[in-house]
């Protein structure tokens, strides 16, 4: 148990080293790039009025040296003050962001929950009938949507299913206008708007989890205690539920958090081909308008978001799996 | 003399060494057994002949539109900029245009046979950069230890958990260069390397622990030739088959990069990312009913994306023994 502190408190160390280092890269990548950093940082666009613009420069202290800058910017971190959005005057950056973070986690969320469970028990019937038809079948199915970009099968969702059979709305996460309320109506249409981009995100994602299921309950079906199982006259269902599948399951929680990542990439594009209402979609619109500030914040929130996620299934598989070692 | 004929060897022959021809016949032995394992494997057969296609459209494009255009009977083969329809929203597929043409009056059919040259350009330069980029952190890393691995570890971690779409969103935006297509394969290539350098890590750290390394030591050689002689032919293989993967993920970057509009130019570079762009950003084409400009260049981006893919499953099954026992 001493050992498993020891463990927990290096990996938390690690996490805070990385956001440390995000914090710096954050600054950097604004900062340090070749050129007038007050043109930069500022774009020129015949939009911003000329005090406005020497506001901004005041502000962020542009005309002072770099360690300066810095520490202005390090003074906003623990507020999470990344300064007010370009284009949406008045509004805090961060503020910005976490509006449309809620929209991201839903679309995320249900997605994760259908791509886990369905590329898992996919994962989990290939390998127990190997060479089977199901088996290749699956492989071939998950590669194929594994191997397209995520942008465009959302594009394929839309042609599909909202122009040429107009099952399903293919724009915004709710009815134009309307904001969400805790009402049925409300839900229903949240719901039908969720379908594409859920599908979307799901279908590419599934392979992930069902190709590493299927390695991994491959692996531990070859081990002496699975024949011990079988010695010991259990049902092929017992000894796949009781005792191979649980053990499969390690590999997966580790493959949950690397995934993390990719999903949210994939969300981007998804959000981005629906119009979804969420980071990625507020980040993308951000690089379209230079505004600076909106793309700090963003960046900054999903990094720390994702290194906390790691973190934990990094924990929770140190918990699970005490052959881990520190390392 | 004794009555035996001089013996000629091959060696003598070529001006070479005895141990190196031993060597060549080994590597050749070697080669002629994976190649066995390669064609056996069904797989990788089928990815080797899907990229076969898209490589002869990357260095034949101008041909391939000469054979269309006798077969369809046009006035010429057009090329990827030429102005052969009007400037707008695009026009329908057409007898002259088989997928229509595009908001500058490019044929679409022509731009999709020319982007393939420059997709698969991306992907496999930008694939060079972050392989190689990896394989010297990991190598390095590994071969220090200390203070110094952690150090690079933990840079590499930041990468590694960066969602990898919005670290290229960003540094697209703000690194300098404009729309050039060096530029877009630094930015993949930046954001691609951190599995690689893990690999390639973890390889070197159970490989220094063998005792062919310590015997090398013994007879006194230096670090470099270690990591020349010992530690890279090891690793090689390795970071060959991830390098196929990686190609695959690198040209799903370039598409994504352009579909937003932070891919190269496309008044002067063709690559499907981009006519996609144009298509959805542009010229509305999925309200408009001009379908096939989305979906043949996308389906060009899945078919070479799944060529690579299972060449790269296919490798790592030859040079993965624990996966072919399974």
């Amino acid at each position: 148990m001493k050992n498993f502190r020891r463990i927990v408190l290096r990996k938390i160390l690690n996490s805070l080293i990385t956001i440390i280092l995000v914090v710096i890269i954050n600054f950097a990548l604004f900062r340090m790039m070749p050129g007038d950093p007050t043109k930069f940082m500022v774009p020129s666009n015949p939009k911003f009025p000329a005090e406005y613009i020497e506001g901004l420069v005041e502000d962020y202290g542009l005309d002072k040296p770099m360690y300066e800058q810095f520490i202005i910017y390090l003074k906003g971190i623990p507020s999470l003050d990344f300064g007010t959005s370009f284009e949406h005057k008045n509004t805090l950056a961060m503020d910005h962001v976490l509006d449309y973070m809620t929209w991201t986690l839903v679309l995320v969320g249900v997605s994760s929950i259908f791509m886990i469970s369905i590329g898992m028990s996919i994962g989990i019937v290939a390998a127990w009938k190997r060479g089977s038809k199901f088996d290749t079948g699956s492989l071939a199915f998950s590669l194929f949507f594994y191997a397209m970009p995520t942008f465009w099968l959302a594009m394929m969702m839309v042609i599909l299913f909202a122009k040429e059979w107009s099952l399903f709305p293919s724009h915004r996460a709710l009815e134009i206008g309307d904001s969400f309320h805790f009402t049925l109506a409300s839900f229903m249409d949240l719901g039908d708007h969720l379908v594409l981009p859920v599908a979307t995100l799901t279908l590419v994602n599934i392979a992930a989890f069902s190709l590493l299921m299927r390695g991994s309950l491959s692996d531990v079906m070859t081990e002496d205690y699975i024949n011990t199982a079988r010695a010991k006259g259990l049902s092929e269902t017992a000894v796949l539920k009781d005792h191979a599948v649980p053990n499969a399951m390690l590999p997966m929680v580790a493959l949950i958090a690397i995934t993390i990542a990719y999903i949210v990439g994939g969300a981007f594009q998804v959000e981005y081909v629906f119009e979804y209402p969420g980071v990625g979609w507020a980040t993308i619109d951000a690089v379209m308008h230079q505004d600076w500030p909106v793309l700090q914040a963003a960046f900054f929130l999903i990094a720390v978001a994702v290194v906390i996620a790691n973190l934990l299934a990094d924990v929770a598989m140190v918990y699970l799996d005490p052959r881990v070692e520190l390392g | 003399m004794d009555g035996k004929a001089p013996q000629i060897r091959l060696a003598n022959l070529l001006g070479v060494s005895e141990p190196f021809i031993e060597r060549v016949r080994l590597y050749r032995k070697k080669i002629v057994q994976t190649g066995g394992i390669f064609r056996r494997n069904r797989m990788g057969v089928l990815g080797l002949a899907i990229l076969l296609v898209f490589v002869i459209m990357a260095v034949f494009p101008a041909q391939i539109m000469w054979v269309f255009s006798t077969v369809g009977g046009w006035e010429y083969p057009y090329g990827p900029f030429d102005e052969v329809g009007p400037i707008g929203p695009g026009v329908e597929p057409s007898s002259e245009h088989w997928l229509g043409t595009d908001i500058r009056g490019n044929d679409i059919l022509a731009r999709t046979i020319y982007g393939a040259r420059v997709s698969l350009t991306i992907g496999i330069v930008a694939t060079v950069v972050s392989m190689g980029l990896g394989s010297l952190v990991g190598l390095l890393s590994g071969f220090w230890g200390g203070w110094r691995d952690e150090a690079l570890m933990r840079v590499t971690d930041v990468f590694l958990v960066m969602p990898w779409l919005v670290l290229m969103i960003v540094l697209a935006a703000v690194l300098p260069g404009g729309d050039s297509v060096t530029k877009i394969i630094i930015v993949i290539g930046i954001t691609g390397w951190s599995s690689t350098a893990r690999i390639v890590r973890a390889q070197v750290l159970s490989i220094k622990k063998r005792a062919f390394i310590e015997r090398a030591r013994a007879v006194g050689s230096g670090d470099l030739h270690i990591v020349r002689k010992h530690i890279f032919p090891n690793v090689f293989p390795l970071v060959f088959a991830n390098s196929i993967l990686t190609v695959a993920l690198s040209i799903l970057s370039e598409s994504a990069l352009s579909f937003i509009s932070l891919g190269p130019n496309a008044t002067k570079i063709v690559t499907w990312g981009n006519m996609l762009d144009d298509a959805f950003n542009t010229a509305h084409a999925m309200d408009t009913g001009l379908y096939l400009w989305v979906i043949i260049p996308g389906l060009c981006i899945v078919f070479v994306v799944l060529g690579f893919t299972f060449i790269g499953y296919a490798l790592d099954e030859i040079f993965n023994p624990k996966l072919r026992k399974r």
